[in-house]
């Protein structure tokens, strides 16, 4: 969604200024997200289980709520967000690389500018193009998934090698690394933690578009949801909610953690 | 300078540099930055650039391991044209030291010095080998140091990692670019006297560019001074350029009160150091009062078992009944530093001399201020009778 | 496509401008909410983390969960779609106000204090002024975004240009399907920029020339 583009990159900016403050360290509120989550996430999953298997429900919510459709679905939204984060990682890491080598570097603006205007597009105008475009379908609502999340991590690839301090990459030069060593050992170690906070903002954004791709037949959380408004029961919309929403938690809390975990040590 | 040649204590293992006719012309600018310059750095010496910022001192200094092309002209290095062989071949011979390091952050200590060697194919053994060789060269201790990070160093420590690593494949050239523009004085003139001891030992054929023409005066044995488009105003040894400055632009350049710029060729083992009584710590108060006072001294340095000074205290201040490490090492010179640091030194720490080391930071003497003093004087009355002969 | 403009036109003007007015609304209240809260984080600092944190969570709920959630609470209609919308709004807008509330420096507010500004004259001659930029560049954030998520909220039949492009997804395969979705999703992008347009006019207007960054 155009929603959350922009947004956590704002935020990330911010807790870069407060992390480069801080040093290797997590601040309070890195804390609060890195065990709050999981806490919301297994506590919202049990209540969940235990709401769905106590609960009296007619018939019809029964019949809209079985276990192995609700595991299906979660599983199509998994592999939705999956496969959707790594083509967009190909694509906008190799590009994003291109368009900071000397050939390249004044296009950069420009694609940037245009995929900033690009995230204005509703995100649910998108796909439903997509759709009459390509067909209904998986690859359809890949497609538009991709078409939203490339950008953050574009954007991160671009900004994350721009920053890398010349000085290094000249001394790289200086002592003797070709352009190539340069870009793979000092430049790209270097420019992570951004790209990697390009590539959080994306899975979340990915997660959260792919509760739409049911409308274009592509699978997904968004099915039971759809499911609930149209047969207008509160039961299975609270619950179809409930579970994206989980999901969406779950999914930033492992962008998180991967954030954590490729950030070079000496940083 | 030949002084240098002549106490230097290693064999010369660096190799000449000759520039012929450089020129480097960029598109859409009117002036060469660099406009038909011809050098020859002989082996095994230091040779300063310095000049007016834009005076083209980097973009020549970068021309000698191609991070800039030349438009046209030939540099020589050991006799061979410098064209020979890729950039990337030839830059992997040449030691490059940066201001400030530039160490690469997420690599440690060990890693970045091990980059050059690992870069030329030396297996394992002989790199770590060679990197706390390095790191004990520029005084850090291995074990200490080999698996920190950039960001736990000192500026002065990550400057001393930038030697090393500028040192690491053995290089006989070395440029440095500004190398100790981004440390305090006091640190960047120990750096300094470290450098020249290490260069005693190495005797690299070294090109460092400065805009600090007390820099190049100290450390030069030779000062290239440039003007616009890397014009040559001069190119000499210090005492000539201090002596008899070429033209008006070196003179302006040199600045005034050269008399007392010849402090900073005067170097402190020149002037004479003594010993004073010395002690190791935990060795016993009384005794080593005992012994200073019979050699009427009135302090002592105290040594680590490295034998580098780690303490200066006055006897009175040697209270407790072992020799203890004192709060605060004294700020120690090099027997080559020059009588300019060594009065900066003396004029803070309140003993009215220095303590003096020699390579690797072990005690060699002390200096006071009287010797200094009277050896200005001297320069002084002898440079009236240059003026007034 | 064009006759199709000109058949709908008064529909594509009503809806373009509820859709308009509805992110309209949701921004006002939630800069409102937004600031309010991040003032009341500079009196407790402690709190910043946690404003920060609920802001990082609170964006990641996908827009079409949170609609789903707030049915049974508020049933469907305008009042769901203006709730969600303002919820997401306030998100971006309140991590830049605690931001910039927060980053105003310290030395600043010990003069305006020994100039004898009460806390709250500072609050408003210093502290909002000086964090304005960048308080603005949060409700230029959450603008964009509501605009999206004003056409998923159509889908719950709130107002706007939403309702065009599920339109065209239940008329898939007709003739106007195409049109439909085109022309609202153009639409929606045109009216983001010049909604983006006329906030960055405001912060010419608005920002003191002194800390305006060129």
């Amino acid at each position: 969604m155009a929603d959350v583009a922009t947004a956590p990159n704002a935020q990330a900016d911010a807790r870069e200024r407060t992390g480069r403050k801080r040093g290797p360290k997590l601040d309070a509120e890195q804390l609060i997200e890195l065990f709050g989550i999981p806490l919301i996430v297994v506590v919202g999953f049990v209540a969940f289980a235990i709401w769905r298997n106590t609960a009296t429900l007619d018939s019809v919510e029964t019949n809209a709520l079985p276990w192995n459709s609700i595991w299906i679905q979660l599983r199509e939204h998994v592999v939705l967000t999956a496969v959707g984060a790594m083509i967009t990682v190909v694509i906008a890491v190799p590009l994003g690389i291109a368009l900071t080598r000397p050939g390249l570097k004044r296009a950069a603006p420009v694609v940037v500018g245009v995929a900033n205007a690009g995230q204005a597009a509703p995100a649910i105008g998108l796909i439903v193009l997509l759709a009459i475009w390509f067909g209904f379908g998986f690859w359809t609502a890949i497609v538009a998934l991709v078409l939203y999340a490339v950008l953050p991590v574009l954007r991160n690839t671009i900004v994350g090698l721009q920053a890398v301090d010349p000085t290094l990459v000249e001394a790289g030069r200086g002592i003797g690394m070709s352009n190539l060593m340069v870009l793979r050992r000092i430049e790209l170690p270097l420019a992570l933690p951004v790209i990697m906070s390009g590539v959080r903002t994306a899975l979340v954004l990915l997660v959260g578009t792919a509760a739409l791709a049911t409308f274009i037949n592509g699978g997904g959380l968004g099915g039971l949801l759809n499911t609930g408004i149209t047969l207008f029961r509160f039961p299975v919309i609270v619950a179809a909610a409930v579970l994206i929403a989980l999901l969406a938690l779950l999914i930033e809390w492992l962008g998180q953690v991967l954030e954590l975990v490729f950030r070079p040590k000496g940083i | 300078m030949s002084e240098t040649t002549a106490t230097s204590s290693g064999s010369v293992t660096g190799a000449e540099i000759r520039l012929e006719n450089v020129t480097k012309q960029y598109a859409g600018q009117k002036v060469a930055a660099v406009g038909d310059l011809t050098l020859t750095i002989p082996a095994g010496e230091i040779a300063m650039f310095v000049g007016p910022s834009g005076c083209g001192k980097t973009t020549s200094l970068k021309m000698i391991n191609r991070l800039i092309e030349p438009t046209s002209g030939t540099i020589m290095i050991g006799g061979e044209d410098s064209r020979k062989r890729s950039a990337d071949e030839l830059r992997r011979t040449i030691g490059y030291v940066i201001q400030g390091g530039s160490l690469f952050p997420h690599m440690t200590v060990a890693k970045n010095i091990a980059l050059v060697p690992k870069l030329l194919g030396w297996d394992d053994d002989r790199i770590k080998k060679r990197t706390d060789e390095l790191l004990d060269l520029v005084s850090l201790d291995p074990s200490r140091y080999r698996d920190r990070y950039p960001r736990e160093l000192s500026g002065g420590q990550q400057q001393r990692v930038g030697v090393a690593r500028g040192l690491a494949a053995d290089p006989p050239v070395v440029l440095m670019d500004e190398p100790f523009g981004a440390v305090d004085p006091i640190t960047r003139q120990r750096l300094q006297d470290e450098l020249l001891a290490i260069q005693r030992e190495l005797r690299k054929t070294i090109v460092c560019v400065t805009h600090d023409i007390d820099e190049a005066i100290k450390m030069g044995d030779r000062i290239l001074i440039l003007q616009e488009g890397a014009q040559v105003a001069q190119y000499d040894t210090p005492e000539v350029v201090l002596g008899s400055p070429a033209n008006e632009f070196v003179e302006d350049f040199v600045g005034s009160g050269s008399a007392l710029k010849q402090l900073s060729l005067a170097r402190v083992d020149e002037v004479g150091t003594f010993p004073q009584t010395t002690a190791k710590i935990g060795e016993s108060s009384a005794e080593v009062i005992q012994r200073a006072q019979a050699a009427g001294h009135r302090s002592v340095v105290v040594l680590d078992e490295r034998n580098r000074p780690v303490g200066w205290p006055w006897l009175r201040q040697l209270k407790g009944e072992k020799i203890v490490q004192s709060e605060h090492a004294p700020d120690a010179i090099d027997r080559r530093a020059t009588l300019n640091d060594a009065l900066d030194v003396m004029l803070v720490n309140g003993h009215g001399g220095a303590v003096v080391t020699d390579a690797g930071g072990a005690y060699f003497g002390v200096v006071d201020f009287t010797s200094v003093t009277d050896q200005m004087r001297a320069m002084q009355e002898k440079a009236h009778e240059v003026s007034n002969g | 496509m064009w006759d199709f403009i000109v058949e709908r036109r008064s529909q594509l003007l009503i809806n373009g401008f509820n859709h308009v007015y509805l992110v309209f609304l949701a921004v006002v209240f939630a800069t409102i909410i937004a600031v309010a809260i991040a003032i009341l984080v500079t009196r407790l600092p402690k709190l910043e983390p946690v404003a920060n944190a609920v802001s990082a969570i609170g964006l990641t709920i996908p827009s079409f969960a949170l609609i789903g959630l707030l049915i049974p609470v508020s049933k469907i209609g305008d009042g769901t779609a203006i709730i969600a919308v303002t919820f997401y709004a306030v998100l971006p807008i309140l991590r830049n106000a605690v931001v910039g509330l927060q980053g105003v420096s310290p030395t600043l507010l010990e003069s305006a204090k020994g100039m004898g500004m009460s806390e709250f004259t500072s609050l408003y001659k210093v502290r909002i002024p000086m964090a304005w930029p960048v308080i603005l560049a949060g409700i230029r954030v959450s603008t964009q975004m509501s605009m999206g998520i004003a056409a998923i909220a159509a889908y719950v039949l709130g107002p706007g240009l939403g309702t065009f492009i599920f339109t065209g997804l239940t008329g898939y395969g007709g003739a106007n399907a195409f049109n439909n979705v085109f022309v609202a999703t153009v639409a929606i992008i045109v009216l983001a920029l010049i909604l983006d347009l006329l906030l960055i006019i405001l912060g010419r207007l608005t920002i003191s020339k002194g800390i305006r960054v060129a």
